[in-house]
């Protein structure tokens, strides 16, 4: 690779970057003003504030000290949560397939375990007021019962995502895989260049059934409705991310709709054949799959009640099974 | 619902309780200020303890030594849902101590009040619902249903929460119903029942909601005697008890009461969908046969009256007004609104449901804790 190559990949891989960025501070807007707030016949918040507006606002608070026994390593998580997210997205430009085993599903699977391990010790490092015992009530009016051991919400979320872990995340690993089956090979390069061949995988049978599963997967992985135990109302209400304030809560914002770029241009690169890269017109298309996947999650979170485990596991495994079928019609 | 999560009256009162998930007061699925101690294990809820009191006012206090009509003005205050309820009980203590007639007129326009606060009281019951349940759409939906009836209420009455329609006698002149204002009523009664049915058939027909509610949060027809659970809640476990039977004002309309037979969440949501039918069915029958005349008898004289009680039945339930008079002024004042018995009921609920079914199960009893907070009495011990 010669200097000028050099720069010119550097040049793409920031560019695309920028795109990203550009492109995922309106995703939250479209998902809540265009797609949501027009099915539930309200005006809905401006486009430009969910994701734009609000973490620019949020930059200029005033920093509060969160209710944690880690400040320092809770306030951070947010900020390794985006750097994970632009590592995955760079992994995914063909700029960087020459990297060989880091350009590979290993590492995608391995960097999206990273993301999902963060809702656990942000859960478990925050300590909000909202739990807090009032021992009057509780204890001298006779109370059913006393002495018993607290558990804070965020405690309850932790839990929760380490659930997710165990079994919330096999859709869409199942679905990586899929295309895996397909090209004979973990490495991303070789998996564009067969599609570049042979067609789409996504216009095959196994390709089909495995979008349905990396778009189920999809939504587990950014908590949308239904699947979104880690942050319900009913109970845990933010879950995890409750007690981030001021620009720690402006990353969170960042994080998720950039969140939202990167599982999309994931799915272009898997299913479509088509990196993300600013050099080439394809970057169009990521584009136009990222906004399908919002407008979609939109749809269906918008017409969703909020599942308990009765509901997730059965659904987990249905669509799980879907994915085993779609890996076994990629061998066929 | 795990039938052996319940707790029996065989089971020791000390239970090993492995952890304690405090809800409330200040919480994201609670419109009111309400504590519920989640007592857990695996997420699954083995008893629950519910705190209210923190909007105490004590109402009741305040009302002791107020001339009657102020008393009654002060009762709308109460609650911020039902407020009209509260005072046509009170209005109607007054009435019945002092044996006034009220004109028939009077009696039917109070009706019509009495069901439009019903209406919304239901739809907003059906709303908070599908928020807890996590189904935005449908809570949207039901919010702009409901707005029709606040416009009904606001024309009607002159305002969107505090009406102060009845009076001692009768009512108010400016809720006097002419033709467009009774053309308005039922114009909004006809949208409405269209738009409840779409929603009735939408909501029934959808399989992810009625996995959430079917067979969740059940209480039993017999657990419900026992522990005193009153108005809809009651009748969702199949107890057919309406005190609008019993009373003399709705002797002229035909009505079901609607009951449901399996207790549960889905039962509790489609008592209310189906109770508003019910309510505009009677509207419909009290502005095509609105009586003409006075809307206000005056020939009643203030006395002195021993301690009188009546029980209407609210939008949650049953509701007990009882005051004396003396000298004009209320004394020995006591209101018990329909959620303070049904706590018992919401604590029951909760035990053996996942966490995040548990608010869910104390919303199903229509909790008014704002209302039973104001209103309860502190007894020195």
């Amino acid at each position: 690779m010669t200097v000028v190559d050099s720069l010119i990949a550097l040049i793409a891989v920031i560019g695309t970057l920028i795109v990203a960025f550009v492109v995922s501070v309106w995703l939250p807007g479209i998902e809540r003003k265009f797609v949501q707030a027009r099915i539930q016949q309200r005006i809905g918040p401006p486009i430009s504030s969910p994701g734009l507006m609000a973490p620019i606002k949020f930059f200029f608070k005033q920093i509060i000290n969160p209710n944690s026994p880690m400040p320092g390593l809770y306030n951070s998580l947010p900020i390794i949560g985006i750097i994970i997210t632009i590592l995955l997205l760079i992994i995914v430009m063909p700029q960087l397939y020459f990297l060989a085993a880091f350009a590979s599903v290993v590492a995608l699977v391995g960097l999206l375990k990273v993301e999902e391990i963060l809702y656990m010790f942000m859960g478990s490092l925050s300590k909000s007021v909202l739990s807090i015992r009032m021992p009057f009530p509780d204890l001298v009016k006779g109370a059913k019962h006393t002495d018993v051991p607290r558990s804070f919400v965020e405690e309850l979320s932790s839990m929760r995502a380490f659930r997710l872990i165990a079994f919330g995340s096999f859709p869409i690993y199942i679905a990586i895989f899929v295309p895996v089956a397909m090209a004979g090979s973990i490495f991303l390069n070789d998996i564009v260049a067969y599609q570049q061949l042979h067609g789409p995988v996504l216009f095959t049978l196994g390709g089909i059934l495995g979008a349905i599963v990396f778009f189920v997967g999809f939504m587990i992985l950014l908590n949308e409705y239904p699947f979104a135990i880690l942050k319900t109302k009913a109970d845990v209400i933010e879950g995890p991310l409750l007690e981030y304030a001021s620009k720690y809560r402006a990353y969170v914002y960042i994080s998720r709709g950039l969140l939202i770029f990167v599982l999309s241009s994931i799915f272009a690169t898997l299913f479509l054949g088509l990196p993300p890269s600013i050099l080439s017109w394809t970057i169009l298309l990521n584009i136009v799959v990222t906004l399908a996947f919002t407008i979609i999650m939109a749809i269906v979170s918008a017409f969703s009640p909020i599942f308990t485990y009765k509901q997730f596991y059965p659904v987990v495994a249905g669509v799980s099974i879907l994915g085993v079928l779609a890996i076994i019609a990629s061998f066929l | 619902m795990d039938e052996d999560n319940k707790i029996t009256d065989e089971t020791p009162k000390k239970q090993v309780i492995e952890t304690e998930v405090p809800l409330g007061p200040v919480h994201s699925a609670a419109i009111e200020p309400y504590r519920v101690r989640l007592f857990v294990e695996d997420e699954i809820v083995k008893d629950a303890e519910i705190t209210v009191g923190v909007n105490h006012r004590g109402i009741e206090r305040i009302m002791e030594g107020l001339p009657v009509e102020k008393a009654n003005s002060l009762t709308e205050k109460i609650c911020g849902i039902c407020s009209n309820i509260h005072i046509w009980n009170s209005v109607l203590v007054a009435e019945k101590a002092l044996e006034i007639d009220v004109p028939e007129r009077a009696q039917y326009i109070r009706i019509i009040m009495a069901e439009l606060e019903r209406l919304h009281s239901h739809l907003l019951y059906l709303a908070h619902g599908n928020e807890v349940l996590g189904h935005e759409t449908f809570s949207m939906r039901l919010f702009y249903i409901r707005e029709t009836v606040m416009e009904l209420l606001r024309m009607v009455g002159g305002n969107r929460v505090q009406y102060g329609v009845p009076v001692i006698g009768g009512i108010r002149p400016r809720a006097e119903l002419d033709q467009m204002k009774i053309q308005k009523i039922e114009d909004g009664i006809n949208f409405l029942e269209e738009k409840l049915s779409n929603f009735a058939e939408r909501f029934i027909s959808d399989p992810m909601i009625m996995s959430r509610i079917t067979g969740v949060g059940v209480i039993k027809k017999e657990d419900a005697l026992r522990l005193a659970v009153s108005g809809p809640t009651l009748r969702a476990t199949g107890v057919a008890v309406d005190l609008r039977r019993d009373m003399k004002e709705y002797d002229p309309f035909d009505f079901d009461v609607i009951t449901q037979d399996d207790g549960d969440i889905k039962s509790n949501l489609l008592m209310r969908v189906l109770e508003n039918f019910e309510s505009i069915k009677i509207i419909r029958q009290a502005i095509n046969h609105l009586p003409e005349g006075s809307i206000t008898n005056r020939s009643w004289e203030m006395q002195d009256t021993p301690i009188t009680k009546n029980y209407v039945e609210a939008p949650r339930g049953k509701l007990y007004h009882s005051y004396a008079l003396n000298d004009g002024r209320v004394r020995h004042c006591i209101i018990r609104t329909p959620s303070i018995t049904n706590i018992g009921a919401m604590e029951y609920a909760c035990i053996g449901c996942h966490i995040t079914d548990a608010q869910l199960a104390v919303v199903q009893c229509d909790p008014c804790f704002t209302c039973t907070d104001r209103a309860i009495q502190i007894i020195q011990l």
